[in-house]
């Protein structure tokens, strides 16, 4: 498979207090094209980071050494047939969701607008067609009754709502590679399947790469064909997701591993249950 | 079997918002016996955490009742239910909202056996360095602020908080929600271990069926303010019979590993 971008010696460190704190430390990973690959980590793992990386977000006071090499070709698209950028745009040509939607959405525009607004930025359409494919966008996403829902505001939406919301602003430009930081993090749990389902589906409709970062080891392993465990800003071990659920080499991926607690795990209540 | 420690009976909580009402806990009831874990589990706006609400007294319900170790706990007000909220203690998601940022640990230990008259103050040094250690924390964690140390810490700060006043029932709401995995089971651990020694009750509001099925006996699973069904843990989780308790066990995340570790 091509890859879509290769990750060489990336490390990042951040100012504070004074002080410089490394986030990432030489971090090497392709990612292939198409691929559906999971950032999987506890706090402080550099997880996040990586993402703001990636999609060119970091903060300028940030510390950034190496380099990522795009393959352009990839993101060669009908809509923008003259690329000659060498790195891909952030908003067009990857889309990011966060974990908290209220805080990536604007809370005093109606959210057609938000959506048409990035078609219109990125893909030179003008108010009529890029709000014709915020509502293409918001059935998409399975919002019900989208052709209302292009005029309600944020707050007028649940949790599980918004973040489909900011999906489809994610992708109103066709990006090619879509990343996910913790994006159902903050859901219940029903919510979460429902938007990691609709992820996957959007995923493989579009052909887009996918980035899932999040905490939650199963999660991951759902979704993603390749898991990549950091720790402490390094890259502990990566491979394809039956390799590192049945077969990790790393004590720390055994670790995250023996410390889900999964519908089939052993009650922990033995102990109590026995004196009482 | 003994008189159950809390018992709700018919409790119900209404919010009216744009107009409309809004039943957010509507006829439940349940009770929960000395020394054992219930938990409250549901999806997001199912009445979990207005339960907890209610149960703690920082909102009043609209009916149903409370008896709360054999007195009619709405009832109570003044000194009285004062003394009586030293049995009954919380602790949430996330220490760091709950707390003031810049206190010691020192601090918010103090503040219970202060405000409850437990320990003099000549006496509350010791009694801080005990509660250290019975959470599994050094005694010299005391002078720190709270900001300082790590989250497991910060959980272990506020459960010792909690039973620096000997509860008999503490109130859980997503308390091991926000930990990081590796810590996680350490603080389950600790929770088992409190309740076995001390025989302390815990009301556990979770959205997490892995882990309530891994430390509760039973279980109420709740459905836009309703009881959807209850029973013994591992036999709901096992086999659900209500549509949100089988939609919940769907939607949780499976780790399908072939090897044993």
């Amino acid at each position: 498979m091509t890859a879509l971008l290769s990750i060489r010696d990336l490390s990042v460190a951040y100012r504070r207090d004074g002080r410089e704190v490394a986030a990432l430390k030489n971090i090497n990973l392709d990612i292939a094209s198409g691929e559906r690959l999971a950032i999987i980590g506890e706090s402080g793992s550099g997880k996040s980071t990586l993402a703001l990386a990636i999609a060119g977000l970091l903060p300028a006071s940030a510390r950034i050494g190496g380099r990522i090499d795009w393959q352009m070709s990839e993101f060669r698209s009908p809509h923008q047939p003259s690329c000659l950028r060498k790195t891909p745009l952030s908003g067009r040509d990857i889309g990011f969701v966060f974990q908290d939607p209220s805080a990536s959405l604007d809370p005093v525009m109606p959210i057609g607008k938000q959506i048409a607004e990035v078609a219109r930025t990125h893909l030179g359409l003008g108010w009529p067609q890029a709000y014709a494919r915020a509502r293409t966008l918001l059935e998409r996403v399975r919002l019900p009754d989208p052709g209302t829902a292009l005029r309600t505001f944020p707050h007028q939406l649940s949790g599980g709502q918004k973040q489909r919301v900011a999906i489809a602003a994610a992708i109103a430009a066709g990006p090619k590679l879509l990343i996910a930081d913790e994006a159902t993090s903050a859901l219940d749990t029903i919510v979460q399947a429902e938007i990691v389902s609709l992820i996957r589906q959007l995923v493989s409709e579009d052909g887009m790469t996918l980035l899932f970062v999040s905490h939650d080891i199963a999660l991951a392993a759902e979704l993603a064909e390749r898991i990549a465990v950091f720790r402490h800003g390094e890259l502990v071990e990566i491979g394809a997701t039956a390799e590192i659920v049945n077969a990790p080499r790393h004590a720390y991926t055994r670790a995250l591993l023996d410390a889900h607690i999964g519908l089939d795990a052993e009650p922990m209540l033995r102990r109590a249950g026995a004196s009482a | 079997m003994n008189s159950p420690l809390l018992t709700v009976s018919g409790l119900a909580k209404r919010y009216r918002r744009g107009g409309k009402t809004i039943a957010a806990v509507d006829d439940v009831s349940f009770a929960i016996e000395p020394g054992e874990t219930l938990a409250l589990a549901g999806p997001s706006g199912s009445g979990k955490s207005t339960i907890a609400r209610l149960v703690l007294r920082l909102i009043e319900p609209d009916a149903g009742r409370i008896q709360f170790e054999g007195d009619d706990f709405l009832a109570l007000s003044g000194s009285a239910l004062r003394a009586r909220r030293a049995r009954l203690q919380m602790v949430f998601q996330d220490p760091l909202a709950a707390f003031n940022p810049r206190a010691t640990v020192a601090r918010l230990l103090d503040d219970p056996l202060r405000i409850h008259g437990i320990a003099s103050r000549a006496e509350r040094p010791r009694r801080i360095a005990a509660l250290l250690e019975r959470v599994g924390l050094n005694a010299d964690l005391a002078p720190r602020a709270i900001h300082e140390i790590s989250g497991g810490q910060r959980q272990r700060i506020a459960i010792a908080r909690a039973i620096a006043t000997n509860p008999s029932l503490i109130v859980l709401d997503e308390a091991v929600s926000a930990l990081d995995v590796s810590v996680r089971g350490d603080i389950l651990n600790l929770l088992l271990d409190l309740q076995a020694k001390e025989r302390i009750a815990y009301l556990f509001i979770s959205h997490d069926l892995g882990v309530v099925r891994a430390i509760a006996h039973r279980v109420v699973i709740l459905d836009a303010g309703r009881i959807a069904e209850s029973g013994d843990a591992r036999a709901v989780i096992g086999a659900p019979q209500s549509a949100i308790g089988k939609a919940l066990v769907m939607a949780t995340p499976k780790l399908h590993r072939t090897t044993a570790s």
